[in-house]
């Protein structure tokens, strides 16, 4: 005889775990948490940069400055610092966000002084020698092609140019465009840099097993010393502009393609929106986070169209986008569409009790594990320091999901989902265009691949 | 000096083995299944089956409804998947400590009971979500099949590793409930089958637990086939030309190399990413950095069991530039490398970078129930998750050498180009 289902224990409660602040000398904070058994150290520098500040016609010299940083400095070469970085075990990735330039690495306990070191090395005095800013331009081309080729960065694209204000910075991509990324000279890096990369309001976040390393030392003696009198702070951010016609379709055409890429969205909330965060998470998970999700119960598991189409609420440093997005085999396309857009607007007329306690128990119970490792949590308070929320903010959000009501989740979701939606589906017009009459609301417009 | 993540190993009697490895720093558990069967069992006609079962086990069985599976975990906090690769298939969640259990008796209720809710209904739709899977995932990405033609062309036809995962629509279109029936019997049986428990349980309870619930299960798998003999270096070289509308020219180079967990294996990574792994790898120095004539390169080696692994280098090749050119340069460093050896700064670059690596793998509950259940279920010891890096570093430089000469001379290669097709005429193709 098999073992009757066994009952589930609740969980105890848990905190996001907790840093030790810091501020040095130079105004840089430093955000410290220990997690024994981490052998990795997570180190993230995250300093706040408004993308509207790059110069017009240079969109993505902010990324391209991040991409550069270590690509050499005053005392090293370019291979002679990516040699240093490999052989001490590290990891380093530089870019932007909406909100800021952001140093990523990882790196072996033992080696996060040296690691320390190099990167307040690449944030202060880069060297932007002429040969590599050239190189990492010409890769950055590259990599635009290679986005234009794959059928989800294409959708996400035209899905930003879409629903954003033409001449709203958010509607072109925060690492450019062909046009604008390919009129960049090292003079324009070099400039950006030392008028918008600095230590005023820089955030340190180092997580991992900490002990014996001497962190806060490690990092006061390295980015502690950071300084650049040219610096001017990034303004405050203010939410993109969302476009007066985005309530229309944008075909993609990719002749003979056999899938169709659906992206459709609308604006939606930061997580500092005054009405609380906590609803957010769990209406991604209802709507469309899991193949039993309301989307994914009739897209996938009833009418096998597609492997999986996800909802998720995409907040900036300011405002934000709700986005479901998937792809379907060719000829469903315009019913994938509609019956995709029916749940979404359909979900406007709320959520059940299991509903809603299915989607806080999953997000709140799987916290812990997700929060477990140093890069996880790393990345999650530099995120909350790019974006001015309390380093509790995540234990408090989860807090207050525990007291949500089916009416908590209708509320918020009315307020992002209106049924104004942007379309975009990448696929071949020639199928999906004749297939979309009557079907998908907003008028169509077909663009080049 | 080894790592000490512990080690509690214990076999049912019905031949499951389990491994517990207690970490009590959160208060989750990940239960981790590795079922001993993958691509490299299927027959022919029948590829991408293993996967398309993978798809099955999540659509109910004796007491568990379709798609109950997913839900009661994720409601209770679990975060779960599962995965087909050539050797094995993997079914893994993660829990709060007070969902083990639960998880363990929906585990063995699908891995002891599925065929009493198999049906053609759920067999048809999860055949449909897996050919939406290959499109979206091959068909439908650029250079997204080059891995396939990669498989059929370094190893012969018959051989388990010729064919891809995902295996072809015709053969997905072929699968019959019969199939299903018969394979469930074939391969899905505790004996077939290891178990890893990593986090908050202890060891005792740990094994206490996955016997009340997995007990029950009789042994049955058919007894496994010797795996093959090591296949020598291919004779070659090998090319296989795509003209593609891809976004630049693309090379895969790809060896046969030792298989997994041998001392060969890790010799010849160590020389992979000496000559195209490292960032500051040979051929990321003259190609990417000074030369300019390759937008990136990448190096892996992926360890398998059933004589043979894989070897790849992936260069892409910068717009203007000759991929005829830069192919020539990596076989000039690869004859480089296995005529005089990694520099001492290499090696010291790779195993620095393999250490990191190794240890971020490790850093997660999920990933280390992960390499625990490969470990047993492919080389029965999971302690060689802890001594990994040791076996790692006491590679010699000459052996690195010896493994280079013996599996990376660029005449043992296949070459797969994805190239740019200023016609976009599709489908000229030529195979050499």
């Amino acid at each position: 005889m098999s073992p009757a289902r066994p009952a589930v224990a609740p969980p105890e409660p848990w905190t996001f775990p907790a840093p030790v602040e810091h501020v040095l000398d130079n105004g840089v904070r430093v955000l410290l948490h220990d997690v024994p058994g981490q052998y990795v150290v997570s180190l993230r520098v995250v300093v706040p940069v408004s993308l509207r500040t790059e110069p017009a016609g240079r969109e993505g010299v902010a990324a391209m400055t991040a991409r550069l940083l270590d690509e050499g400095t005053a005392q090293h070469g370019p291979e002679e610092f990516a040699e240093l970085m490999e052989r001490h075990g590290m990891l380093l990735g530089a870019g932007v966000s909406d909100g800021g330039l952001l140093v990523d690495v990882d790196v072996p306990q033992a080696h996060l002084a040296t690691a320390a070191g190099l990167v307040a090395q690449a944030l202060s005095e880069p060297a932007f020698p002429d040969g590599e800013v050239r190189r990492i331009v010409r890769n950055r081309l590259a990599e635009i092609e290679q986005e234009r080729a794959s059928a989800a960065h294409r959708a996400m694209r035209e899905l930003s140019r879409t629903l954003w204000d033409p001449a709203d910075r958010a509607a072109t991509p925060a690492a450019g465009t062909a046009e604008s990324v390919g009129a960049l000279t090292r003079d324009d890096v070099v400039s950006f840099h030392r008028q918008r990369v600095g230590p005023a309001g820089a955030c340190v976040v180092v997580a991992g097993d900490l002990a014996g390393t001497g962190a806060l030392d490690v990092v006061a003696g390295s980015l502690g010393r950071w300084t650049n009198d040219d610096h001017e702070p990034a303004p405050s951010p203010v939410p993109p502009q969302p476009s007066a016609d985005r309530r229309r379709v944008v075909v993609v055409d990719r002749p003979g393609a056999v899938q169709t890429e659906i992206a459709v969205g609308c604006p939606g909330p930061d997580r500092s929106t005054s009405h609380g965060w906590a609803p957010y998470p769990v209406l991604a998970f209802v709507v469309g986070g899991s193949p039993t999700a309301r989307v994914d119960a009739v897209l996938r598991e009833e009418k096998g169209y597609t492997y999986g189409i996800r909802t998720s609420f995409r907040p900036r440093v300011a405002g934000g986008s709700f986005v479901a997005q998937g792809s379907v085999r060719s000829e469903v396309t315009a019913e994938a569409t509609q019956l995709l857009l029916g749940i979404l607007d359909g979900a406007r007329d709320g959520f059940t009790d299991s509903e809603l306690r299915a989607g806080t128990d999953f997000v709140a119970r799987t916290a812990p594990g997700r929060y477990a490792t140093a890069d996880a949590i790393a990345d999650e308070s530099a995120a909350l320091a790019l974006e001015r929320l309390p380093v509790d903010f995540t234990t408090t959000t989860l807090r207050d999901m525990a007291d949500l009501d089916p009416d908590d989740l209708r509320s918020a979701y009315r307020r992002t989902v209106t049924g104004d939606w942007s379309v975009v589906l990448v696929g071949d017009a020639d199928t999906i265009v004749p297939s979309l009459d009557g079907r998908v609301p907003g008028p169509v417009t077909t663009v080049d691949r | 000096m080894p790592l000490d993540y512990p080690m509690h190993r214990r076999t049912l009697p019905n031949g499951l083995r389990v491994v517990v490895s207690p970490d009590h720093t959160v208060p989750n558990v990940t239960v981790n299944i590795w079922v001993g069967v993958g691509s490299r069992h299927e027959s022919p006609g029948r590829t991408g089956f293993a996967h398309l079962f993978e798809h099955l086990m999540f659509q109910g069985s004796r007491s568990v409804r379709s798609g109950e599976h997913f839900e009661a975990l994720m409601a209770a906090g679990g975060r779960l998947n599962a995965t087909t690769w050539f050797d094995r298939t993997n079914y893994f969640e993660t829990v709060p400590t007070g969902v083990l259990e639960l998880a363990l008796w929906l585990e063995a209720d699908r891995h002891g009971h599925l065929l009493d809710a198999v049906t053609q209904e759920n067999l048809d739709n999860q055949r449909d979500v897996v050919k939406e899977e290959k499109r979206q995932r091959y068909d439908n990405q650029p250079y997204g099949t080059a891995l396939i033609d990669v498989y059929a062309a370094l190893f012969p036809d018959e051989h388990p590793y010729h064919h891809p995962t995902i295996g072809s629509m015709e053969d997905l279109d072929a699968a019959s409930l019969a199939d299903v029936h018969d394979f469930f019997r074939r391969f899905y049986a505790p004996d077939n089958t290891v178990l890893t428990l990593c986090g908050d349980v202890e060891a005792e309870r740990g094994v206490e637990l996955v016997e009340r619930y997995f007990g029950g299960l009789t042994a049955r798998a058919e007894p496994a086939r010797p795996l093959l003999p090591q296949l020598d270096p291919l004779r070659g070289p090998v090319r296989v030309d795509r003209r593609r509308e891809v976004p630049n020219d693309r090379l895969h180079v790809a060896f046969r190399l030792p298989v997994d967990d041998t001392d060969e294996f890790l010799a010849c990574s160590l020389a992979l990413d000496c000559v195209a792994g490292l960032s500051t790898s040979r051929v990321a120095r003259r190609l990417v950095r000074r030369e300019q004539t390759a937008l990136g390169a990448h190096a892996s080696a992926w360890g398998f069991v059933d004589g043979a692994s894989i070897g790849m280098v992936v260069l892409d090749v910068a717009p203007g530039a000759d991929p005829i050119d830069v192919e020539q340069a990596l076989v000039e460093e690869l004859d480089r490398l296995a005529d005089d050896g990694p520099t001492e700064v290499e090696l010291e670059t790779s195993l620095a970078q393999a250490e990191r690596g190794w240890l971020s793998a490790l850093a997660s509950q999920e990933d280390r129930a992960d390499l625990v259940s490969r470990y047993t279920l492919l080389h029965d010891d999971p302690q060689r998750v802890n001594t990994y890096l040791d076996r790692l570093r006491a590679v010699t430089s000459e052996e690195v050498t010896a493994a280079a000469d013996r599996w990376l001379r660029p005449h043992h290669r296949l070459t797969v180009a994805f190239l740019t097709d200023p016609e976009s005429s599709g489908s000229a193709e030529a195979v050499a």
